[in-house]
């Protein structure tokens, strides 16, 4: 044997090969990953840093703590029978009358989520508390607002002493703490959320099936007809694609309402009489036959994509051999639409489940869904902790439904084209 | 050709810079015709003034929301925004408006300035109305008529928020107009107008857009609405509707320019904000809207100067549409602002219980 195969393959220039391999190929990668690098940073910075952000606020206690901290501090020890004793009074009175105008403004909207009252409580005792130059404090605070002598307000500090809290996740789900962190449920006719949540998906699932429905055989239509027709028939589904949603909304308020196209057709044609016009508008049916207009493209593309690729000449063997029409579909066309169909079910149902301004226009009685008290609560209440969870369950049961969407059928069955 | 491109796109970013070094305001507001009759009453007339400054004029959608992300990132691009009093309360506690001088203005207003960060704009109402057509024998008189399904049957629209519906329900149920938020105070209070609301339950159409009750009562999709008087007004004035106002329990909001702190014009938006709450600017926007100016001598200049509404064709009295008129005011409850502040997010929650069950 000569050296040449027991010791290491040299270039030219006496270098290891190998060696030299790593070196131009480290080139090539830096060179790709240099590509790449503005997409990361576009991803960081406008998906994973927000996204971060949200998950922290949806925790963070941390500012109301930063106000008060030698109250809470004293109200830990508070036995919490009766009312407070003059030292909590006390702390409670200087920290509001020394504390920073901005700060007690936002603590009280903080305050305001754990009991409806604060924000005006402590905007009024911040002006008077100028005022009062000495003790006793406990007196002359019940005496100037009798609120400071009602218990709800004092039990409502009690969810709010840690810096991190899940509050705002059970206030998400219809639930909250009591004064003594115990997990009760919201008060009955504040218990809006898992009703909203239980509509948004009835909703979602909704629009993504009858998406399917109707779009599966305009798909096959589109797939199958000679270029002269589909192109056509092409034109038909992107032109409301490229119409404004809100007009496209708006155009379905005119169509469905009860003095609407629809209705006036069906009681001119005697179908229904002039009482018993449907009520098709302002409510979840509403929100449902616009939503699924509005989304149908989204199953169409994918769809027809993945069908465009499946060869004709399959159906015709099927058939060839003996297989009747409806059968050789079942068993030879349709599981290789699946594809398609996942793609096309997973979109439409993600977009169908964030929606917000369809259902805010159209949902009227009982027609809007959880993304309507997201924007509610980031917008009105400024409550963005409440808001925050509600997002992070979203994108919890998202991650969640993916995965078992995984496990079922597989990721890499998803196709676009 | 190269060169010429180039020196057309420096010749741009030239331009750019010049731009930039005039006062650029940026004032937001609600968009329609209320902005549009800002922009005649307040905008026009102060670019007339001060030819240097530039206006953008942009719509939102009310709440703090956008305010306040924009001055936690510290990234500010609105310098004058039109706020409902209760989003004026809470941002000039919380620090997102600059405190203005209100010395011009402060022993001239109808109800005193709801916080130190406003200037006066408009009041606005929650009015019923209804359509003549609808009721060719006997038409609806006040709110109890809106709440009565058997006296006047037909559907009723109103709006997907609870703000004053409570107020309107609790005087159907005869609660007196200036007692209404006493009886707020208590939870059997707020019981009584969800038990109110219930009776007309079966009998609602919800709205959210403030156009969509006008098209509801226009196509006889419902028979009453609450709306916004001056959407009202303008279908009246403009457009030659036969509606009718329900002058009964009719709620006034509030509306107030702000500037928000950390802007990049600030001293420029604080003069704007002065020039735009004049007695005779605020007058001069109910020429083309029916909104009641916040300022007593804005109401003088308006009866002196009668028919004040701008219209095609000839001008027409404008204080028969104003929810600040004498006759509407001695019925018509002013909306708590503070009220709402504290106990909105759980009324509301309440509500859209109440509307989905």
């Amino acid at each position: 044997m000569n050296e040449a195969t027991t010791g290491p393959i040299l270039t030219t220039d006496g270098i290891p090969l190998k060696v030299s391999l790593q070196k131009s190929e480290r080139k090539n990668k830096i060179r790709a990953f240099l590509l790449v690098v503005p997409l990361l940073f576009f991803i960081l910075f406008t998906f994973l840093i927000p996204i971060g952000d949200m998950l922290l606020r949806s925790v963070d206690d941390s500012y109301i703590n930063t106000v008060f901290p030698k109250t809470f501090e004293k109200y830990k020890k508070w036995d919490r029978q009766g009312l407070p004793s003059e030292e909590l009074y006390e702390t409670m009175f200087f920290e509001i009358k020394e504390g920073s105008g901005y700060s007690i403004g936002k603590a009280t909207t903080r305050m305001n989520y754990a009991k409806s009252g604060w924000k005006s409580l402590l905007k009024k005792s911040k002006r008077k508390f100028k005022k009062i130059e000495e003790g006793p404090y406990k007196e002359q605070m019940i005496a100037f607002d009798k609120r400071w002598a009602n218990m709800e307000y004092w039990k409502a500090i009690g969810v709010m002493v840690d810096p991190t809290t899940a509050g705002y996740y059970l206030n998400a789900i219809d639930l909250k703490y009591n004064a003594d962190k115990e997990i009760i449920r919201q008060k009955e006719n504040r218990r809006i959320y898992n009703k909203t949540w239980i509509k948004t998906f009835k909703v979602s699932f909704l629009v993504m099936f009858f998406c399917l429905i109707l779009g599966y055989p305009i798909s096959y239509l589109l797939a199958t007809l000679p270029l002269k027709y589909s192109n056509l028939l092409m034109i038909c589904v992107l032109l409301p694609f490229w119409t404004s949603l809100l007009v496209r909304t708006v155009a379905w308020m005119i169509m469905l309402q009860q003095k609407g196209v629809f209705n006036n057709l069906l009681v001119m044609s005697h179908i229904i009489s002039n009482e018993n016009r449907f009520a098709l508008m302002y409510n979840q049916t509403a929100t449902v036959i616009v939503m699924t207009q509005i989304l149908l493209p989204f199953m169409v593309l994918p769809l027809y994509s993945v069908m465009k690729t499946i060869s004709p000449n399959y159906m015709r063997a099927a058939l060839n051999l003996g297989a009747s029409p409806l059968h050789a579909f079942y068993k030879v066309y349709m599981p290789n639409s699946i594809p398609g169909v996942s793609a096309g079910c997973m979109l439409v149902f993600i977009l169908a489940i964030g929606y917000y301004i369809t259902p805010e226009l159209v949902g009227g009685k009982d027609g809007q869904m959880i993304g309507n008290w997201i924007a509610y609560h980031l917008k009105t209440t400024l409550n963005w902790g409440l808001s925050a969870a509600l997002g992070a369950i979203l994108l919890g049961v998202l991650t969640v439904l993916y995965w078992v969407y995984n496990k079922l059928v597989g990721i890499e069955n998803i196709k676009l084209g | 050709m190269l060169k010429l491109i180039k020196a057309t796109f420096l010749g741009l970013i030239a331009m750019a810079f010049t731009a930039s070094s005039y006062a650029d305001i940026t004032f937001v507001s609600w968009g329609g015709a209320y902005t549009a009759s800002q922009q005649k009453a307040y905008v026009d007339t102060y670019i007339s003034l001060n030819p240097d400054t530039k206006i953008t004029v942009e719509s939102y959608n009310g709440g703090l929301g956008e305010i306040k992300a924009q001055v936690e990132a510290g990234n500010v691009t609105w310098d004058v925004v039109d706020v409902l009093p209760d989003q004026a309360i809470t941002g000039c506690d919380e620090g997102l408006f600059e405190k203005v001088d209100q010395s011009s203005f402060i022993n001239d207003m109808v109800v005193a300035p709801v916080s130190d960060c406003v200037v006066p704009q408009i009041f606005w109402a929650y009015t019923a109305f209804y359509s003549k057509s609808a009721f060719p024998g006997k038409k609806p008189k006040n709110i109890k008529d809106f709440f009565n399904v058997e006296k006047f049957p037909g559907k009723r629209g109103i709006h997907t928020w609870g703000n004053a519906l409570i107020e309107m329900a609790l005087v159907a149920d005869g609660v007196k107009a200036k007692n209404v938020y006493e009886v707020m105070n208590t939870p059997e209070g707020i019981d009584r107008a969800f038990a109110k609301l219930d009776t007309i339950k079966d009998h609602v159409v919800f709205w959210s857009a403030g156009s969509k009750p006008l098209e509801l009562v226009s196509s006889g999709e419902v028979v009453m609405a609450i709306a916004y008087n001056g959407r009202i007004g303008a279908a009246i004035l403009s457009e030659g509707k036969d509606f009718e106002y329900i002058w009964d329990a009719t709620v006034l909001e509030q509306e107030y320019l702000v500037a928000i702190k950390g802007g990049k014009n600030t001293a420029e938006a604080l003069d704007f904000m002065a020039h735009s709450s004049t007695a005779i600017a605020n007058a001069e926007q109910a020429k083309y809207i029916p909104y009641g100016p916040m300022r007593k001598s804005s109401i003088a200049i308006i009866k002196k100067g009668e028919p004040w509404f701008i219209k095609y064709g000839g001008d027409i009295d404008v204080m028969p549409h104003m929810p600040t008129h004498p006759k509407v005011l001695k019925r018509a409850i002013i909306a708590d602002p503070v009220w709402w502040a504290d106990n909105g997010a759980e009324v509301n929650e309440r509500y859209g219980v109440w509307k989905g069950n």
